[in-house]
């Protein structure tokens, strides 16, 4: 059973429960083969919807609160949202230690394209273990970052399609739409 | 059927959830505005933030929402009020065509939404628009919806006309164009009727400007509608001036957004 520590253990500003966050991290954690123990915390002033990896061994995640949140009620924890958010930060964790991942620069030296087109192939493989999905959204995203075009879909529909790329293949995807 | 049809009592089906102004207002994070939140400096909406793209979404379901609100209150202005007692005919059939234009607005929202890939009712739902479209005098409400709201929703289509361009998204980007005439047209309407029945009655024309500043105040938190560089939404003084304002008109809501901002930052 993977052990979450999630902080803080009660909350002021929004109506969030320690623990059922902890059930649901642990529930994605161990869908994705994770056995270790998991630190969350949560910064519950910002409706913001960031998160990020600030330790990768031991595993621990930084989110903004709204990254949690159920968008049709604010302030209200939101299930799937979460799911979506902590699968992404954990597929990126288990791609970095595949060995497929060894090129990746550090997390904070990615752009903005680097990342919509890593986050497209997390979320598709979440979406096939029935974990997150929301096609729609992540082609927008990606379409923001890699252009409205066909070349862009085509890149799309491959990395959501792939089940093990390597960092290589998600860099070349990415980049062949910068030069079409 | 009774006139002043109640907010609480709008049609909705269960994908939609309703926010009520308390709960807005009373998120100690700060109200939702403009796809993101109050309480943060939001930077102007542009395609480069890291969460441009959903902050668009977000907005986007802002606007249709206010669309179907405006849809309804203009239906209302239509069936609320007789005419030559209270309104002229012409006034109703300005009404009629707004009706008409925000019932395509809704269906291009939907499209729209369904092209950024969000679900209808995927954020909550605010009557503010709505409740703006209940005042009992016909020129209070054309005062506060149709230059202060839709007057508001230029200056939104304007910017998100603007992110589907910096994307080199054409979909967002005609879309908003086109729903962009029409709001224009709505706020002309709402100026034009302003001055007509107004015409010998100052002290009406007094309390429906007034009101006006109400409903721009409402929608002024933290300035995040003003001239500045890195305001979220950006004041558009060239369609508001096309739309009847005048230039006076267009500083005061500058100023009152300037100083709304000094307020937050303090």
């Amino acid at each position: 059973m993977t052990q979450v520590s999630v902080t803080p253990e009660s909350f002021e500003m929004v109506f969030y429960d320690a623990a059922v966050i902890g059930e649901v991290v642990a529930e994605v954690a161990e869908r994705l083969g994770f056995e270790e123990t998991i630190t969350l915390e949560i910064d519950e002033r910002s409706p913001l919807g960031r998160s990020k990896i600030t330790s990768y061994d031991p595993i621990e995640l930084w989110v903004d609160g709204g990254a949690l949140e159920n968008t049709k009620r604010p302030r209200q924890f939101g299930t799937a949202r979460a799911r979506d958010t902590i699968g992404r930060l954990l597929l990126r964790i288990l791609d970095r230690r595949s060995g497929r991942f060894n090129e990746t620069p550090d997390d904070d030296e990615l752009d903005l394209m680097q990342f919509a087109a890593w986050d497209v192939h997390c979320v598709g493989r979440l979406e096939r273990l029935g974990i997150g999905g929301q096609r729609q959204r992540r082609l927008y995203q990606f379409r923001n970052r890699h252009g409205f075009s066909d070349v862009a879909d085509a890149a799309f529909e491959q990395l959501w399609d792939s089940s093990e790329l390597s960092w290589t293949e998600i860099e070349r995807i990415s980049g062949d739409c910068r030069t079409a | 059927m009774r006139k002043i049809f109640p907010a609480e009592e709008l049609a909705r089906d269960g994908r939609f959830i309703r926010q009520t102004n308390e709960q807005r207002m009373g998120d100690p994070r700060g109200a939702r505005i403009a796809g993101g939140n109050s309480g943060d400096r939001l930077a102007k909406l542009t395609p480069e933030l890291a969460n441009g793209p959903d902050r668009a979404r977000a907005l986007m379901h802002g606007i249709f929402v206010g669309e179907i609100q405006a849809l309804e209150g203009a239906g209302r202005t239509c069936w609320d009020f007789e005419v030559g007692e209270d309104v002229p005919l012409e006034l109703k059939l300005d009404m009629a065509r707004q009706c008409w234009d925000e019932a395509r607005h809704c269906e291009i929202s939907v499209a729209l939404a369904e092209h950024m890939g969000t679900e209808l009712g995927e954020y909550a739902e605010n009557a503010l628009l709505y409740e703006a479209a209940c005042n009992p005098d016909p020129v209070l409400r054309l005062t506060g919806v149709n230059r202060a709201l839709e007057g508001l929703a230029i200056d939104v289509f304007n910017t998100m006309k603007e992110f589907g361009n910096m994307a080199g998204d054409p979909v967002l980007e005609f879309c908003e164009d086109w729903m962009l005439a029409d709001e224009v047209t709505h706020v002309k309407m709402g100026s034009d009727w302003l001055r007509r029945l107004t015409e010998n009655d100052k002290e009406r024309l007094d309390k429906a400007l007034e009101f006006q500043k109400v409903v721009d105040r409402l929608f002024s938190f933290n300035g995040f509608r003003g001239e500045e560089d890195d305001s979220p939404i950006q004041l558009t003084r060239r369609f508001r001036e096309l739309a009847g304002f005048s230039d006076d008109e267009i500083d005061e809501i500058a100023d009152m957004s300037r100083e709304a901002r000094v307020e937050a930052s303090s």
